[in-house]
């Protein structure tokens, strides 16, 4: 049995930058990984484009994750321990097996930042038969920039999701024919920068309202049948075609790594629910990153873990103090928003959100039980997959309060 | 052309043949398997609800009744020997038709099926709390079990080979040819001498009797589709549930399994002998199940899979045949035919005219290594003599190195990763292996000292990943 203060699981960008701030606050912290090294799924993420509010520069997935790894480093009071897994999550301690046996690591604080692994073909109910050649967008990812390997070589991408994006032109740059992304939504879900750079630069054909009917092939994937679907997504048989391929890369949504945690979920996020500290019902638990909800950048996960080592730290020191909780609902056409609950007192609440449909020249509200506006902010024009924020000062917290979308 | 001579060759390794196989290798004969795919049990044997059946829905006076009932009863001694898992948890038949129930009692009664009571209306609901309130009759058996049916094929196919037996993977026979005292079976590299044959090739039975110029049946394929349901919903019933029995089969059930997932289907369609799933077909399960239980969350499932069942008439063919002597045909293997796989062995060979005598060899299998049922001073002492056993390769089953790497080195080497899947479950958890498929494929590779890009999925053209150029290797 070891003990610590703060003990975070997943050394990703949200937990790295969790066990920084923690050990920065004074913390005695131990980061638990169970790959070989730090960074997660950064060091997969071979293309450009992280860093820019983080660092105010822009990186690799790699050098994005070296960055903090040399700060992690750099810091006392910071354990790192790799090829280790956590077994059972109790309170704030958790159960862990590594190479070195059977464990048990006792905190007084504790941060969940586990991330996400990606839904599946069977999740997804695909239907036909089920042979090698079908890949999450990820395990195809690491296939490509870590091993060296292909997929295949004819391959169509279903969901339109980013990592399925920048697959489909890591792919073609690699030589492989990417035939078609298909999406079942009349939009898709990834960013607009990743459609454009990854779809429309390499001239591969972007399907909306489209998805796999049918997989075919005995040993290897052959082909699909694949064809429309209405607005309640149901099949349209009659516009059933086959295409040829020998691949099916599927980016059909990340699910957070929640099997641990006995807490109650999130319809939407499908993980757990948290106060403005990013605290869950669980006192001393706090969640954090991919882990809580999918993001749209990796500096905003990075952000949301540093918030949630510092809330973490402070609660290990006994120092976090709350005011009065309320309750924060999303309305109309927010899907979900973090957090879930505030409380009254002094500073200012970070408020990340997503929305279910586009939207133009609107305001995001904050209202109070009696229908009163206590702030809002003007959105010029915004997207699904783009995650939302808003900042909102707890001295203004005086009842429950709901979030909505105000059409100018 | 390399030339081996056996007392017995049988042809396919799913449950039937393979158990024909463990009991002639400890009789103390010379046999082998071949079978065309890279594994045991990859056909009806791997996609089916894993269940051992009672015996009290199939019609008196068959084959199927007398076979489940005696199979059923030896399953028991047969597990512990081998070490593998059989949980008696019971079946419940449950439905509106009273008087289909009271038939389903006298068809046990006459079947011989001890341990079945009727339950009333109140003691079902007891029993079993989600059950809907439309069922209001049906009965219990206890002595249903629930079983790994491709866990149990494969270590009794381990037995049959440390008893001697041979097995011939990625076999295509090419011809059979009748000589004065057998048959040469060839691939065109390999010639099998033998004087018996066993044709248990499932599915494929028809095609392996064109060869032998023996009897064809009319074979009808029944497909059947299912879903598997996440760890999460384990607790959503305790024993397995069957709706009444309808003319296409036992109907949609829904079952725990062995391995801690919730089993909810089939369907049965006729259809070619394709393994598809439907839309159609998962939305009539869906339907289906909704009618007879509660709760039961098919919104997390984890993987969708369809077996195909052979059907002729309706009963198990099980004879010799009229035209090729020495040739034992072995056909319609449908359920129950997993419940009556012992006994279908005991009669085949019976009418082979071999001798079944078990005590001629008796080399017991070392049990499969499995962290999961080891207390933390086991794991610990493990781990201190190999560290492999410290690190989790499938984190969502939490299957070690050292047990992937053991499960390769035993008897019957696995080079596919479905056969992994299938002896430790590496893959087989919620992520279904997004996060350690090329982590499985790389211990085959290495263990087997074969290169990365030529392991397979399941089938011999079932490539896992190419090299860089887009090529793989076939072995």
């Amino acid at each position: 049995m070891k003990n610590y203060d703060v003990i975070v699981i997943g050394g990703g960008p949200a937990g790295m930058a969790a066990a920084l701030k923690s050990s920065e606050n004074g913390c005695k912290t131990v980061i638990v990984e169970r790959n070989p090294f730090l960074g997660g799924i950064l060091k997969q993420c071979i293309h450009n484009g992280f860093g820019l509010h983080y660092f105010g520069e822009e990186f690799t997935g790699p050098e994005y994750a070296k960055k903090f790894v040399e700060m992690i480093e750099k810091t006392k009071n910071l354990t790192i321990m790799t090829n280790t897994f956590v077994t059972n999550i109790d309170g704030t301690n958790v159960d862990i097996t590594s190479q070195n046996g059977v464990d048990r690591l006792c905190g007084k604080a504790l941060v969940l930042a586990m991330g996400c692994r990606e839904r599946t073909a069977g999740n997804i109910l695909l239907n036909g038969t089920r042979p090698a050649g079908i890949y999450t967008a990820g395990e195809a990812q690491r296939m490509v920039n870590i091993l060296g390997k292909m997929p295949g070589k004819e391959i169509v991408i279903l969901g339109s999701g980013d990592i399925g994006l920048i697959m489909a032109r890591r792919l073609t740059l690699q030589g492989a024919k990417v035939k078609a992304v298909m999406e079942i939504n009349p939009t898709t879900s990834g960013l607009r920068r990743n459609i454009v750079q990854c779809l429309d630069d390499y001239n591969i054909p972007l399907m909306l309202q489209t998805s796999i009917f049918e997989v075919l092939g005995d040993g290897r994937v052959e082909g699909i049948k694949y064809g429309k679907v209405d607005d309640r997504y149901n099949r349209i048989p009659s516009t059933t075609k086959t295409l040829k391929c020998d691949t099916i890369i599927l980016s059909v949504g990340l699910v957070p790594e929640t099997d641990l945690v006995d807490l109650p979920l999130n319809r939407v996020t499908k993980s757990v629910m948290v106060n403005d500290y990013l605290e869950t019902a669980n006192d001393g638990v706090f969640a954090c990153g991919n882990f809580l909800h999918v993001h749209d950048l990796v500096d905003n996960v990075s952000l949301e873990g540093a918030a949630a080592g510092i809330n973490a730290s402070e609660y290990a020191k006994g120092k976090l103090s709350k005011g009065k909780v309320y309750s924060l609902t999303p309305d109309g056409v927010i899907s979900y928003v973090i957090p879930n609950t505030v409380h009254s007192g002094e500073g200012e609440i970070e408020i990340r959100f997503r929305i279910r449909a586009r939207i133009e020249k609107s305001n995001y509200v904050i209202e109070d039980e009696s229908g009163n506006q206590i702030m809002k902010k003007y959105v010029m024009a915004a997207m699904p997959g783009e995650m939302q924020t808003i900042k909102l000062k707890r001295d203004l917290i005086k009842s429950n309060l709901t979030l909505k979308v105000v059409k100018l | 052309m390399n030339r081996i001579s056996k007392d017995a060759v049988i042809i396919g390794a799913g449950v039937v043949g393979v158990s024909i196989f463990n009991d002639l290798t400890r009789s103390g004969y010379d046999v082998a398997i071949i079978e065309k795919e890279l594994d045991v049990s990859t056909g009806t044997t791997k996609a089916n609800s894993g269940l051992i059946h009672a015996g009290f829905d199939c019609k008196p006076n068959t084959l199927k009744a007398k076979l489940n009932v005696e199979g059923n009863a030896m399953y028991p001694e047969i597990c512990a020997r081998l070490g593998v898992e059989l949980k008696r948890l019971g079946a419940y038949v449950v439905g509106n038709d009273e008087e289909a129930v009271n038939n389903l009692m006298e068809k046990g009664k006459a079947n011989g099926v001890k341990g079945m009571k009727k339950l009333s209306n109140s003691a079902l609901h007891k029993l079993l709390p989600n059950l809907t309130p439309e069922m209001t009759t049906g009965l219990f058996a206890e002595n249903a079990y629930i079983i790994d049916p491709y866990f149990y094929t494969i270590c009794l196919a381990e037995e049959g080979v440390i008893n001697g037996g041979e097995i011939y993977f990625d076999y295509h026979i090419k011809s059979i040819k009748q000589t004065a005292n057998g048959y040469v079976i060839s691939n065109g590299k390999e010639e099998i001498i033998t004087p018996i044959i066993f044709n248990a090739a499932g599915a494929g039975y028809n095609d392996v009797a064109k060869l032998l110029k023996s009897e064809l049946y009319n074979v009808v394929h029944r497909r059947g589709e299912y879903y598997v349901l996440d760890h999460s919903e384990k607790d959503v019933v305790k024993s397995t549930i069957f709706p009444l029995p309808t003319k296409a089969g036992k109907g949609v059930l829904v079952t725990p399994t062995v391995n801690g997932n919730i089993l909810v289907g089939p369907t049965s369609y006729e259809s070619d002998d394709t393994t598809v799933t439907t839309a159609e077909g998962l939305a009539d399960i869906a339907t289906k199940v909704k009618k007879m239980v509660d709760n039961v969350n098919l919104g997390k499932t984890i993987r969708v899979f369809a077996g195909v069942r052979s059907i002729v008439g309706e009963d198990f063919v099980i004879e010799p045949s009229q035209k090729c002597k020495g040739v034992i045909n072995i056909a319609g293997i449908c359920s129950p035919g997993l419940s009556s796989a012992p006994a279908i062995s005991q009669m085949a060979i019976g009418l082979s005219g071999l001798k079944y005598d078990p005590t001629i060899r008796c080399n017991k299998i070392a049990p499969y290594t499995n962290l999961s049922k080891m207390s933390v001073a086991e794991k610990n002492a493990l781990i201190r003599r190999d560290k492999d056993y410290g690190l989790i390769v499938c984190k969502c089953e939490g299957i070690t190195l050292g047990e992937i790497k053991d499960a390769i080195n035993r008897p019957i080497r696995p080079r596919t990763m479905d056969g992994i899947k299938r002896r430790v479950r590496a893959g087989m958890g919620r992520c279904q292996g997004g996060f350690c498929n090329d982590k499985v494929a790389m211990i085959i590779s290495q263990e087997n000292n074969i290169p990365l890009n030529s392991v397979v999925k399941e089938k011999s053209n079932g490539y896992y990943m190419l090299s860089r150029s887009g090529v793989n290797e076939k072995l």
